[in-house]
């Protein structure tokens, strides 16, 4: 860390954070266009832009100025925070590339170096970015530290382990068995044991030792964080719903990448506010919501918004989805008196890490408490994990609990895996069968 | 058995015969469509289908360690949402490294014979568990010691892999004696010195193939037989044996060694053995292998080692466009 | 002048002989679509040479192609890699890619300067990017091979097609044209989807320029220009390009020392 370094991405940090200010400043007096089928905007959504911008940001000058870590999505990263890191997701990253349409430019340069199309797109795009430096925000901080949890896929450690050997940089792993039942002692004791590896590794790579009291302190913020959000995505069971899937799918970044911090509180208190007057006025987030349908496994980023428009053309609300809702299931679990033991127990449950049967019982629990109408599966070629399983969900939820459920061939972020002709026969008629 | 690591000891010691199943190839996986996605990998829809099919039914019990994202989604399936009856259990190898890593798995052994006790009714003591132990140790010993004598063995690489494969379902003396007169085929040797990796010599043309073109197989990687040398443990402490055996073998995709480890690992093994070219033998869809194969590639070229990337796919037929390629690389030998 | 060599090319779309004589020089050849009876196909061919060539006294006969192991009275069995490589490496020289665009396969080669193939990749599973993709996407437009090239050609734009899947690009191309897209622009789109497949197999093997394009695909100036653009550089096209496997073989059987060792593959297989 070196003092030009700090002073350096101190300016940058200020200077940016002023400038996106009256950036936001204008946006929020700037009338948006109306939508034919969709409400005006979330007002939060300005601010929403900002904090990634600012992330970002931070991110341009955070190397040599503060330690920086790159991390899997669902990493336990309170230490980190606590420890002054900058994080980096780059599987946010690979998210905001897939929206840009980029993606496909990225995968198409780590296809070229001999990485196969099969791997997750988010993987490809990643690489892609380590081996041309383009991204489409400006650039990103070179790490001091990997920190790679399996309790989303067993895909992230062939990833970072490539990583590792590109960046000469350690990697901390925190393996957390797939969880097939209910966890066994064992498995909570060995992801405890890792997790105080992990801090280890983050205290030397930063070169400070974690102070408890900081980490009690973020601790809590995720806690408060998580908690918040869940009720924001739990909004979704009014209706009208005042907020879409779609909508959870772009306000969910600052839980993921910026988890920890005292922003991301104040963030979704704003935007439960303003959800709140939504219910209150009766509002939705479509101007008229006819049908209402859940959402399986993670969005297409980059027909994201084709997709929302496409159903609300019909009036069908994209209401719920257990990967949004992922990142609050657990805000109850966490203990901020207990950070590493309470983290254990929280890494080990999010919904990825747990067999089909609880996953089924959560689409299931979901499609009751928003009143759901049916279900699409987005069947994801290049994620295995989420995707393997979803034949058989969707034979139970039409089986067992009548509901409608559609399986949609597509990918994450790869565009090249998504046939829109196919995608829209397949839609209308699934839509047209309810009824909208 | 599914792939790739599990204790055979654990298995016997209850009175079980394991028998491992790496697709079987030849399967035809079209009826595993309705469970899982044609994209997944081929092993998990043939072992399937296989089930499917009715290829299980004299089988008390399936197993299926967690090797990957495409078996954490069968085991689950398996367990949770099963298309036929059958009981199954799913252990995790850890990919930890060190003591944490090697307590894990120890309990999860024992948890494993806790759950085998409840169905056969008979627990092995101690005792018994300790003797399975070292009787798998010995045909371990045999196993590693064939694979090492394999640049003198005058076997065809099809004879010479359904002897060490064996392994995959013969009681630990039986398949001493097979090894022991593998062991004894020792005579002028020749072919094209070549090294083989990937997940597993299937399907059954690949080694066809190779022997046609005057290739030997001097050097194996694959995770189904190189990656298992498993070397002895050392506790008393029947699980904590088993755990330590499993964890010894060379680096391995499917346990997350560190790549760096595996690389220097393969191009010593080229190198010791004299391989001329590398052969990389990977289902479509393997992410464990499919990261680490353009640093192997790399390592390997630099070594002055040719590489053939040949994606493979259990449920089909070794392709006439394989065979080419195999062909190709030889012909572009220097 | 007499028949030194003669090289036969069983490929998977069409049957192609060459006759060389002793300097390498091409005296006759021929190219049918390949029957369902190889073996019966090649002699029939191989008699007509001699009858039209000369006899070709202990000219040797080198075999190549998928159907290879077919060709009776051959003394040599060689791969199709070898044999474009060998048939390019005649003509230019020195280092270069080769860009094999088969009716089934594509293939991409990497020559050193010696003509040695350093290193090869060919297309998976799937007809994206091979002659296949343009047949299947030319007849779904109602077009023969030559008028789908010519309305590439004739595009004054490109629609854009991201799906290289035959099966999806297809339902693509339905959706275009339910929108009124011009059959031109979608006949240019479908062109830069197949050469991006192309070029992705090309990177993964490493350019070295400059790059040639062989087999029958490569005859479409369309195919060429689309590969041109995607990859930044001037795709050629180098004399007999169809016949170039045809051609390889019989070099291998005139020299089959130089370039690189070429290994006989094993005894000829019983047909
Ligand atoms: S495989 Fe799936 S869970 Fe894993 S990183 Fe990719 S998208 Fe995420
Ligand atoms: S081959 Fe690879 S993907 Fe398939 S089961 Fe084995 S480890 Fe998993």
């Amino acid at each position: 860390m070196t003092l030009y370094a700090s002073v350096r991405h101190g300016l940058a940090v200020t200077g940016g954070r002023a400038v996106l200010g009256v950036v936001r400043w204008r946006d929020t007096f700037r009338r948006p266009r109306a939508h034919p089928h969709l409400a005006p905007p979330l007002r939060s959504g300005v601010r929403l832009k900002e904090l990634i911008a600012r992330h970002y940001l931070k991110g341009r000058t955070a190397s040599s100025a503060v330690p920086v870590a790159w991390v899997t999505s669902g990493a336990p990263v309170e230490p980190l925070v606590a420890l002054g890191y900058h994080v980096h997701y780059p599987e946010n990253h690979g998210a905001i590339c897939g929206i840009r349409r980029v993606a496909e430019d990225l995968c198409t340069a780590a296809e070229s170096a001999g990485w196969s199309r099969d791997l997750c797109s988010y993987a490809r795009t990643d690489l892609g970015v380590v081996l041309t430096g383009r991204t489409p925000v400006g650039r990103l901080p070179r790490p001091d530290l990997l920190v790679c949890c399996t309790n989303i896929c067993q895909t992230v450690l062939g990833w970072y382990q490539v990583l590792a050997e590109r960046f000469g940089v350690p990697m901390a792993l925190v393996d957390t068995p797939f969880l097939y039942g209910t966890a066994p002692p064992h498995a909570l004791t060995y992801v405890e044991r890792q997790i105080e590896v992990l801090v280890e590794a983050a205290e030397r790579a930063a070169g400070r030792t974690l102070d408890p009291g900081r980490l009690h302190a973020v601790t809590r913020r995720s806690k408060d964080a998580c908690t918040l959000w869940r009720e924001v995505v739990d909004r979704a069971r009014h209706r009208p719903s005042p907020i879409t899937a779609f909508d959870t799918f772009v306000h969910m970044a600052p839980i993921v990448e910026m988890r920890g911090e005292a922003c991301t509180v104040d963030y979704y208190a704003a935007l439960l506010e303003e959800l709140d007057g939504r219910v209150a006025r009766g509002e939705g987030a479509l101007l008229e919501e006819q049908v209402r349908l859940a959402w399986d496994n993670l969005p297409i980023w980059p027909r994201m918004r084709w997709l929302s428009d496409r159903l609300a053309a019909r009036g069908a609300a994209l209401v719920a989805s257990p990967y949004a809702r992922a990142w609050g299931e657990l805000a109850d679990l966490i203990d901020p008196e207990r950070p590493v033991a309470s983290a254990a127990r929280v890494y080990l449950h999010p919904i990825l890490n747990l067999g089909i049967g609880q996953r089924l019982a959560a689409l299931r629990a979901l499609a009751r408490d928003c009143q759901v109408d049916g279900v699409l599966l987005h069947s994801d070629r290049s994620c295995r994990p989420w995707s393997s399983g979803q034949a058989d969900i969707r034979d139970r939820l039409v089986r067992e609990d009548k509901i409608p459920a559609l399986l949609l061939e597509a990918d994450h972020s790869d565009p090249r895996a998504f046939s829109e002709a196919q995608a829209s026969a397949r839609i209308d008629a699934f839509l047209e069968g309810l009824g909208a | 058995m599914l792939p790739v690591h599990h204790p055979r000891a654990l298995w016997r010691a209850h009175g079980y015969l394991p028998v491992e199943v790496w697709g079987p190839p030849g399967t035809d996986a079209t009826p595993a469509g309705a469970h899982l996605q044609p994209f997944l990998c081929s092993i998990p829809r043939c072992g399937l289908a296989f089930h499917l099919a009715g290829g299980l039914r004299d089988v008390d019990v399936v197993v299926v360690p967690h090797a990957c994202d495409a078996l954490q989604g069968l085991g689950s399936i398996l367990t949770d949402l099963p298309p036929r009856p059958l009981p199954a259990l799913t252990p995790y190898l850890p990919r930890a490294t060190g003591e944490v890593a090697v307590a894990f798995l120890a309990a999860e052994i024992a948890t494993l014979s806790t759950r085998l006790a409840e169905g056969s009714q008979r627990g092995p003591t101690a005792d018994d568990l300790l003797a399975a132990a070292l009787d798998e140790e010995a045909a371990d010993a045999a196993f590693r010691a064939l694979l090492d004598a394999r640049p003198r063995i005058s076997l065809s690489n099809a004879a010479f892999y359904e002897a060490v494969r064996s392994r995959e379902y013969l009681p630990p003396a039986e398949f001493r004696a097979v090894a022991e007169v593998a062991l004894a085929a020792t005579g002028p040797v020749d072919g094209i010195p070549v090294l083989l990796s990937g997940i597993v010599p299937e399907p059954a043309g690949l080694l066809a193939c190779l022997d046609r073109h005057g290739v030997r197989v001097v050097a194996d990687d694959t995770a189904c037989v190189g990656r298992r040398r498993y070397a002895p443990g050392t506790s008393t402490e029947p699980f904590r044996r088993m755990a330590e055996a499993l964890g010894s073998g060379p680096p391995d995709t499917t346990r997350g060694s560190p790549l760096s480890e595996r690389v220097a690992y393969v191009v010593a093994l080229a190198a010791q053995t004299g391989a001329r070219a590398a052969l990389l033998a990977i289902p479509g869809s393997c992410d464990p292998e499919l990261f680490a194969l353009p640093v192997l590639r790399q390592a390997l070229e630099a070594a002055g080692v040719r590489t053939l990337h040949l994606e493979t796919d259990l449920s089909m037929p070794f392709t006439a466009q394989a065979d080419t390629r195999v062909e190709a690389l030889l012909e572009s030998l220097p | 002048m007499t028949v030194a060599a003669i090289g036969v090319d069983a490929g998977s779309t069409t049957l192609k002989v060459a006759a060389l004589d002793a300097a390498g020089t091409l005296l006759w050849s021929r190219l049918e679509p390949a029957s369902p009876r190889t073996a019966e196909q090649a002699t029939a061919l191989l008699a007509a040479c001699a009858s039209e060539a000369g006899p070709g006294k202990g000219a040797p006969i080198v075999a190549t192609g998928y159907g290879r192991d077919l060709v009776l009275g051959a003394v040599r069995r060689v791969t199709e890699i070898t044999c474009h490589a060998r048939g390019v490496f005649a003509q230019v020289g020195g280092a270069c890619t080769v860009l094999d665009l088969g009716g089934q396969d594509t293939k991409v080669l990497a020559l050193g300067a010696s003509g040695r193939v350093l290193d090869f990749a060919m297309n998976d599973r799937c007809a994206a990017g091979t002659g296949r993709f343009l047949e299947v996407t030319a007849a779904r437009l109602g077009l023969s091979l030559e008028a789908f090239d010519a309305a590439a050609t004739a595009a004054h734009h490109e629609a854009v097609i991201s799906s290289t899947c035959t099966v999806f690009a297809e339902s693509e191309m339905v959706s275009l044209l339910a929108r009124g897209t011009p059959v031109e622009a979608i006949a240019a789109g479908l062109h830069r989807a197949m050469a991006r497949r192309v070029a992705a197999l090309a990177r993964q093997v490493g350019i070295r320029p400059p790059i040639l394009a062989s087999g029958g695909v490569a005859l479409s100036g369309s195919v060429r220009r689309a590969l041109s653009r995607e990859l930044d550089q001037d795709v050629g096209l180098p004399r007999h390009a169809q016949l170039l496997g045809a051609v390889g073989a019989a070099l291998v059987g005139l020299d089959p020392s130089s370039p690189g060792p070429i290994r006989v593959a094993g005894r000829p297989r019983p047909v």
